[in-house]
């Protein structure tokens, strides 16, 4: 936080604001599922979460590992708030979701020129299962219990309980094409602890895959690379220096993808040599759609999906769409966008800062923000949400030139949406509670179950 | 300025704030026994007081902000559901209809009230609330929960299986397959169902309460065909996910009555009373005291369901359908009961409704008119041994014996431990 704010301003922006937040919160809340029920007619849940199919966040970006900058990254991010000591069962990706990312590499909004979808299978196994412990993982129990189960050490490990399998399936043109089968890619495990598993990063790192060509992999627990300070803010912008990340000490379940640029570029050019550097893209999670009358089987490998989260520029979801047009929202591709035109038009963020700050903003109807995020350029004719990424820029660029998990998404956020006034405005954490490393996947190894901390509890 | 993403967070923050997470403490112990044995209502319950407890600080420094009410009546909900307790449907009812006075109009507020008039068994409220959240958030999901709800207990089944259709469509989740696992059940599909509450339960994720809703339905689906196994893994996997969940410990209740293991059910059944003294809970305890032929202790269960119904009436659920059920069952004032399952079919023509009234003609002997209500409470071709026992003893009255036999027989194939008061009843019929 750069900008100097009244306190009386600072007040009642964040009067003016828990309204929005309200708002906001009833969709993640829902009424909950039902523990108790008065009597005998079921209620069952109405819940609005579904934290494996909840994208966190999206990135795509150029990479910036030392002689791999011909490379670009897609990254996503689910489950919210993974609390590390979460057990038993701990964090798994849901195999009834499909987990996708879109691009487009045409510039016609359509991110349906290469997609890469990602299935996942469990596999009960090992000596959880042949011991019957309700547990996911075990390891490192001490021979004087009589049962001697070595620590996690490999992807093969007698007491991992639970092994996920994934598949990775290019979509090119409407051909679909196996990466990589099931059999043989594994998801890392969530980070139960270090007598379960004494070198969490060495087991990590068996699950970083090559798939030929220049393509790497990965699936797995990481910690949650978003940061902000969100006590401060709420104790009427109490800010402070240095400020504290409220999502330390979480973790997040990751899909990382690194291609040769080439591999996406549409004229199949490298960044420096291509002339269609453009790359629009987002990420989305989907279910099988089911029906009342549909068969026994029908989910699972059914054809009918729907999706359920999509998510290419980080907030557009929760501070741009309104509450009542969400479902829908998400269900529709993002080249719908100019059905929701009047939100970014009139964005209600924009309207309180301004109405807070007496700071100008700029005018409505807001085109700078739909030139922002719908188009490529100003002259661009379609409206489509997404992530763009010039792979010719330098590797450094920052979003909405693409997105790294280090770009300060809170800070950039109230700059473009308050315009040249807010120039400079910012929070107070700038970067993550974990060193992001240079390296792929780029997220930073997740806190274990047993030694966790929130920085900010 | 750090606003515009903490507000962003402060969503994810209080969505993953109410998950809460589970115990682990359960688990240092060992297998199921641990689980089991943890008897306090998991973390779940303390994160929705302490959401109630912040809202009610800011509607005081804000009293004029609706959806902070609106918010507030949800959450009240929520803490009903939790604990049992109804005199929060009246404080959750006061802090919609705030919302609404200062917010008319507000869909979040009269989706609340669509759902609390749900807990209230206040069906045809409910689907008119629904109706009108509906016309205010044409697209909203969850709103199609509540209006196929309500479609479901009026006994308008199409209309209902429509409506979680279009649930599943908007949002496929865990509540939209639930309701797509309990149409197929109805329907008479249970492999249908569970594959559908399968795909609740993976989609209920990590969050414990929603996990152990979804495992305890889809063990109850393996109860009612008979798969004790699977029933049982399900209900404790439930305790893993949620401990203590008083659910859970009902139905293993269930599960150790029929393998014989009358004391450890007592004991579970006693720990889902502890817990939420639910009728249908206490009910069940009371039955097992008397099949171990502890009359006195039965009888003591028995008198506590009388002060819980009216503890319900009392803050607004209409309880008559489950009152009528208990009395007939227990032998209590039959006639009464009679007019309790009229009036309760009255205001809920479902299967439920029919079926109850149907078993209320037969045993205060009107045979004959028994036969016609059971014939409507049959006519989705639910598999339900218990729907299916009380048509064998209609026509065991009509004097129908092969009929009867092949009604009880169908529902003794179901589940042979189907009811711990019927079950012997059924198989005493056959012979």
């Amino acid at each position: 936080m750069t900008a100097v704010l009244g306190r009386r301003n600072a007040t009642v922006i964040a009067l003016a604001l828990v309204g929005v937040a309200i708002a906001l919160l009833v969709l993640r809340l829902g009424p909950g599922p039902s523990p108790a029920q008065a009597a005998s007619h079921r209620e069952a849940p109405l819940i609005a979460n579904d934290p494996p199919a909840d994208i966190t966040d999206f990135y795509m970006f150029r990479s910036t590992e030392p002689a791999q900058s011909d490379k670009v990254d897609l990254v996503m991010d689910v489950i919210p708030f993974e609390e590390p000591s979460g057990g038993p069962n701990y964090y798994n990706f849901d195999p009834s979701v499909a987990y996708t990312f879109h691009v487009d590499n045409n510039k016609d909004g359509k991110a349906e020129d290469v997609s890469f979808e990602f299935r996942f299978t469990n596999e009960i196994r090992g000596a959880v299962n042949s011991l019957g412990l309700p547990l996911a993982y075990v390891g490192g129990v001490p021979p004087a219990t009589g049962a001697v189960i070595p620590p996690i050490t490999s992807l093969d490990s007698a007491g991992l309980g639970l092994r996920q399998h994934y598949t990775i399936t290019m979509i090119k043109n409407g051909h679909r094409t196996v990466l990589s089968p099931m059999t043989d890619k594994i998801a890392v495990p969530s980070n139960v602890g270090p007598r379960t598993m004494p070198d969490y990063e060495a087991l990590a790192a068996q699950g970083m895959y090559e798939l030929g060509g220049g393509v790497r992999v990965f699936a797995g627990q990481r910690d949650d690379p978003f940061f902000i300070d969100l006590g401060a803010a709420f104790d009427t912008l109490n800010l402070r220096s240095p400020a504290t990340d409220m999502l330390s000490g979480f973790n997040v379940n990751t899909i990382a993808l690194e291609l040769p640029a080439s591999l996406l570029t549409r004229d199949h050019g490298s960044p420096s040599q291509t002339n269609q550097p453009w790359l629009g893209a987002y990420a989305s999670t989907s279910r099988p759609r089911v029906t009342v009358l549909g068969g026994h089987g029908q989910g699972h490998h059914g054809s009918h999906f729907v999706q359920v989260q999509r998510l290419a520029n980080p907030l557009v979801n929760e501070l741009i769409i309104g509450t009542k047009d969400k479902d829908r929202w998400n269900t529709l591709d993002p080249d719908q966008e100019s059905r929701f035109l009047d939100y970014y038009e009139n964005p209600r963020l924009a309207l309180a800062l301004s109405l807070v700050f007496g700071a100008p903003v700029p005018a409505t109807p807001r085109h700078d923000l739909e030139n922002a995020l719908l188009k490529y350029g100003p002259s661009d004719p379609g409206y489509s949400e997404l992530l763009r990424l010039n792979v010719s820029s330098a590797p450094g660029a920052s979003w909405p030139n693409g997105r790294r998990p280090a770009d300060d998404v809170p800070d950039t956020a109230i700059q473009v949406v308050g315009g040249p006034a807010f120039a400079g405005a910012g929070d107070g954490v700038n970067v993550n509670d974990k060193v992001l490393p240079n390296v792929f996947p780029f997220l930073a190894s997740p806190w274990d179950g047993r030694n966790r901390v929130h920085a900010n509890p | 300025m750090v606003t515009v993403a903490a507000l962003a967070a402060t969503v994810t923050l209080l969505g993953g704030a109410l998950r809460g997470s589970s115990s682990s403490g359960a688990l240092a112990a060992g297998p199921t026994t641990a689980a089991e044995s943890a008897n306090a209502v998991g973390s779940g319950s303390a994160d929705t007081a302490a959401l109630v407890t912040g809202l009610q600080a800011r509607l005081r420094a804000e009293p004029s902000d609706a959806q902070g009410y609106s918010l507030l009546g949800l959450a009240y909900e929520q803490r009903a559901r939790e604990t049992g307790d109804p005199s929060w449907y009246p404080r959750a009812e006061g802090a919609l209809r705030r919302a609404l006075r200062l917010a008319p109009g507000d869909a979040t507020a009269t989706g609340g009230l669509g759902s609390l008039a749900l807990s209230r068994h206040r069906f045809r409220e409910a689907l008119i609330l629904g109706r009108r959240a509906l016309s205010l958030a044409p697209a909203s999901a969850r709103t199609y929960g509540v209006i196929g709800d309500a479609l479901l207990e009026l006994g308008r089944y199409e209309a209902a299986f429509r409506a979680f259709d279009t649930m599943a469509r908007l949002k496929p989740n865990a509540g939209a397959y639930a309701r797509i696992s309990y149409a197929r059940e109805l329907s008479g599909r249970p492999q249908d169902a569970i594959a559908a509450m399968r795909l609740a339960v993976e989609a209920a994720g990590d969050q414990p309460e929603a996990t152990a809703w979804t495992r305890v339905q889809l063990g109850k689906l393996y109860w009612s065909v008979g798969d004790l196994g699977p029933a049982a893994r399900e209900y404790r996997a439930a305790l893993a996910a949620f401990p203590g969940y008083p659910y859970a410990f009902d139905a293993l209740a269930q599960v150790q009555a029929a393998r014989g293991h009358m004391v450890l059910a007592i004991d579970l059944e006693s720990r889902a009373v502890d817990a939420i003294p639910l009728p249908q809970f206490v009910s069940q305890l009371g039955d097992l005291y008397r099949a171990r032929g502890d009359g006195a202790e039965a009888r003591r269960q028995y008198e506590l369901i009388g002060v819980i119904q009216r503890l319900l009436v009392a803050n607004g659920v209409k309880t008559d359908l489950e009152t009528a059920l208990f009395d007939l069952d227990h032998g209590i004032r039959p006639h009464h009961a009679l007019e309790l399952a009229r009036r309760a079919r009255a205001e809920r023509p479902s299967i439920d409704g029919d079926d109850v009234l149907a078993w209320a003609l037969l045993r205060t002997g009107s045979c004959g008119d028994a036969l016609a209500y059971s014939k409507r409470a049959l006519r989705l071709g639910t598999l339900d041994a218990l729907k299916l026992f009380h048509r064998g003893m209609i026509e065991r009255c009509l004097g129908h014996a092969d009929a009867a036999r092949a009604y009880l027989s169908r529902a003794l194939a179901l589940n042979p431990h189907f009811s711990i008061v019927w079950s012997p009843v059924a198989k005493r019929a056959l012979r």
